[in-house]
């Protein structure tokens, strides 16, 4: 009679080259052993370590997924260790808002001096996922709790006040040659108004969805000369984080802010600017004064309340409707990569197919590189003719941005961005 | 005399089919405002009113957003072939809206001129597809400007319409339809009508007409400047069916994998050196239109366009077809 075969855990470890990776070495080099189970990668920094990495680990088989690197303040290169902490920071909030079992992903830091603490822990990341077994929950299906759908926007379009004097103030601004072009709202979307005379085609009502400023970034609409552009005030908070990243002047558009009085959007329930700040001119009148924070939205909560399964399950069905039409990334105004990460095939680091696998991919890709950069105009859930909540993922990369580093992307314009800067004493609790 | 069923009897016909090892799908509420074309699990799940149209179309049971050609096995320097030639089970598409079922025939026509596209045809054979006519139009419909009308049979193996009371007539429309219904039905003097169709929104000829004659025309300019290349337009058209091939999986092989692709992408007409003949948004717009009402008609003398509006209801900047044509005509 021959007993089970014990499960063994496969561990990919992403080591950085100058620390971890000569603490693995010294703990082969000084007999001291430990489990089999790990695979390590070995990277220049954990700096460059991408999170693409770690997702790509667990999907391809592994159980479990360490990373470590140098000690903070030990970088061969002064500061990856430290910009990658920031960003494991945020992930990990991302990988637990989609349902990805934290328990299966380890951050460690491990000098070249301590081959001992490597052996340890490879030794105790092998034990705890060997209990965990083997992980099959990776974008599984399944039962999960109903959370609530966003509330949607009221059929039929109420013509706010301001909308004459904004046809005035954008006919002047085209008659007299300060600007060549408008951006702003017709009758059944967006319109670029070129001739004065087409002022009139312009409207300002409870329809006025879109955030504008992402026509700032396209070369067919810059070729047209200086534009102005209409926002409304949440959609401003585009233009302080595009003009952070150097890609965006003032001096190139003018600005013709709305005071707000709310177009019934979800976005809506969440307001937190309702005038203009930066504009150049601002016109109408605010519903209110300004909201002094923005609460969560209840479907957040609802998701969050369930375990990480049931989140998983519920994600899953939700990718599974994506058809990867890509309107998400389209409509939104921080996305103006010239190519993005999933249109490039050399290498191909995301599965283009609209597959399960492809899917998460492309979403956790997405969510992520918009991490404190993503000021909540929810126009990508808005987009999304699958239904998929995906203003969801950016809620909670945003709260995670706001609860460690008190960043609120699109308020301050003096704030340095959450990716691309570091302190000394972020949080670390969960790396060992 | 008539064939007339009851809606639950429908219902419970669609678990027979389900039952009996048939994906069947239909109509069915996903969020309070979303009702997608799904795979049902139950008879119950079919939603037969209260909508105006599915957001998708019932081309992704035909044409699936990603279908498997073949798998692929790379061991050193040989690789081996793993063919995908299972059958597919056969499936009913259960009260499809006409100007979804009229896109059959445009895509059979697109997969069966210079090559015959095995896997579409195999789903084809095994599809039966029930339309169920239509009761109400909105906005966005456009169907009688492209030729069709609310109560069309064109594609469908059979053709409901709705009595009220919860009744419908049934019409079969070929061998696969009686298959389904035969037996299933009861006699009646009472007759169905759809609604009359909307008011004509544009002349389709006239638009073929611009599209053919301004090529290189400010037009496309002022009215098409707006879009944002993403494929929504495309994804829920009932008949685009453009489509990529792209290896999904690691290097060491696992499948070889068709997917939609949208002439609205800006990688859709990219070159390997960097050159693109559509440079920008305007020229992808009048690809669009172009294609549907002059290319595809020249080859195959019909609209590559059914009327049903999702390109315009699902556009995240009002576009679509009908806007665009809207403008072509008045403008």
């Amino acid at each position: 009679m021959s007993a089970a075969p014990q499960f063994e855990p496969k561990i990919v470890a992403y080591v950085c080259n100058w620390c971890t990776y000569l603490g693995a070495d010294l703990a082969g080099t000084a007999r001291l052993e430990y489990p089999p189970n790990v695979r390590i990668i070995r990277l220049p920094c954990t700096g460059r370590i991408d999170f693409n990495l770690i997702i790509k680990a667990l999907e391809v088989g592994a159980d479990g997924v360490l990373v470590s690197g140098c000690h903070p303040g030990d970088c061969h290169y002064t500061a990856g260790n430290y910009h990658a902490r920031r960003r494991w920071i945020l992930f990990r909030e991302l990988l637990d808002t989609l349902g990805i079992d934290l328990r299966r992903i380890e951050f460690a830091w491990i000098s070249a001096a301590e081959g001992r603490k490597w052996q340890q822990v490879v030794t105790e990341f092998t034990e705890q996922t060997r209990k965990l077994g083997p992980y099959k929950e990776l974008y599984a299906t399944g039962a999960f709790p109903d959370v609530p759908a966003p509330e949607t926007a009221s059929p039929g379009a109420k013509s706010f006040a301001a909308e004459s004097e904004l046809r005035e103030v954008c006919h002047k601004l085209l008659s007299e040659g300060t600007v060549k072009v408008v951006i702003g709202y017709g009758a059944r979307g967006p319109v670029v108004v070129t001739r004065p005379e087409d002022a009139d085609r312009l409207v300002w009502n409870n329809r006025c969805f879109s955030n504008l400023t992402a026509y700032l970034k396209r070369k067919e609409i810059k070729a047209l000369g200086k534009a102005a552009v209409i926002v409304k005030p949440c959609d401003e908070k585009s233009l302080v984080e595009l003009e952070k990243e150097a890609q965006f002047e003032r001096k190139d558009a003018h600005v013709i802010g709305m005071a707000c009085e709310g177009v019934g959007q979800p976005k809506c329930a969440h307001c937190t600017a309702r005038t203009p700040r930066f504009v150049d001119v601002t016109l109408g009148v605010a519903a209110g004064p300004e909201p002094q924070s923005s609460p969560s939205p209840n479907r957040l909560a609802a998701l969050m309340a369930m375990p990480p399964v049931e989140r998983m399950a519920f994600w899953s069905d939700e990718f599974n409707r994506c058809v990867k039409c890509y309107a998400c990334r389209q409509v939104c105004p921080m996305c103006y990569c010239e190519r993005c990460i999933v249109d490039k095939n050399r290498p191909m680091s995301i599965d283009p197919a609209p597959s399960t696998k492809g899917n998460f991919a492309w979403h956790i890709a997405r969510a992520f590189h918009l991490a404190g950069r993503c000021v909540g105009c929810g126009e990508c859930s808005r987009a999304c003719p699958a239904g998929i909540d995906l203003a969801l993922l950016n809620i909670s990369l945003h709260i995670a941005a706001q609860k460690n580093f008190g960043y609120e992307a699109g308020m301050d314009p003096k704030a340095e961005p959450v990716i691309g800067s570091y302190t000394l004493h972020d949080t670390e609790a969960f790396i060992r | 005399m008539s064939e007339i069923i009851s809606q639950s009897a429908l219902r419970a016909l669609a678990a027979e089919w389900i039952a009996g090892g048939k994906s069947v799908a239909g109509p069915a509420r996903v969020k309070p405002d979303l009702v997608l074309y799904r795979v049902l699990r139950s008879g119950d799940d079919l939603l037969l009113e209260g909508f105006q149209r599915p957001s998708n179309s019932i081309k992704d049971f035909l044409f699936p957003k990603a279908e498997k050609l073949y798998g692929y096995k790379i061991r050193g320097n040989s690789i081996e072939l793993i063919e995908n030639d299972s059958p597919e089970p056969a499936q009913v598409i259960i009260a499809a809206r006409p100007c979804d079922a009229a896109a059959l025939p445009i895509l059979d026509h697109v997969f069966n001129w210079d090559f015959h596209d095995e896997f579409y045809n195999r789903r084809r054979a095994a599809t039966t597809v029930v339309t169920l006519a239509c009761s109400a139009h909105d906005e966005n419909c456009f169907c009688t400007s492209v030729g069709l009308d609310p109560g069309s049979d064109r594609g469908s193996d059979a053709i409901l319409f709705a009595l009220g009371n919860g009744q419908y007539e049934v019409r079969c429309a070929t061998e696969k339809g009686h298959a389904l219904f035969d037996g299933k039905t009861e006699k009646s003097e009472r007759t169905g009508k759809a609604i009359t169709g909307p008011e004509k929104r544009f002349d389709a000829q006239a638009v073929r007409a611009f599209v053919t004659t301004h090529f290189e025309d400010p037009f496309w300019n002022e009215h098409a400047l707006t879009c944002i290349g993403c494929g929504t337009c495309a994804f829920s058209c009932p008949a685009c069916h453009c489509f990529d091939i792209v290896d999904a999986g690691s290097a060491a092989g696992n499948a070889r994998v068709k997917t939609w692709d949208s002439c609205q992408f800006s990688t859709f007409t990219a070159h390997a050196s960097g050159h693109n003949p559509r440079p920008a948004q305007p020229a992808r717009q009048r690809q669009r239109i172009l294609h549907k009402f002059a290319i595809y008609p020249e080859k195959f003398g019909e609209i590559l366009c059914t009327g049903c509006g999702n390109c315009t209801r699902n556009c995240p900047v009002g576009l679509g077809v009908l806007s665009v044509a809207t403008e072509i005509n008045h403008g």
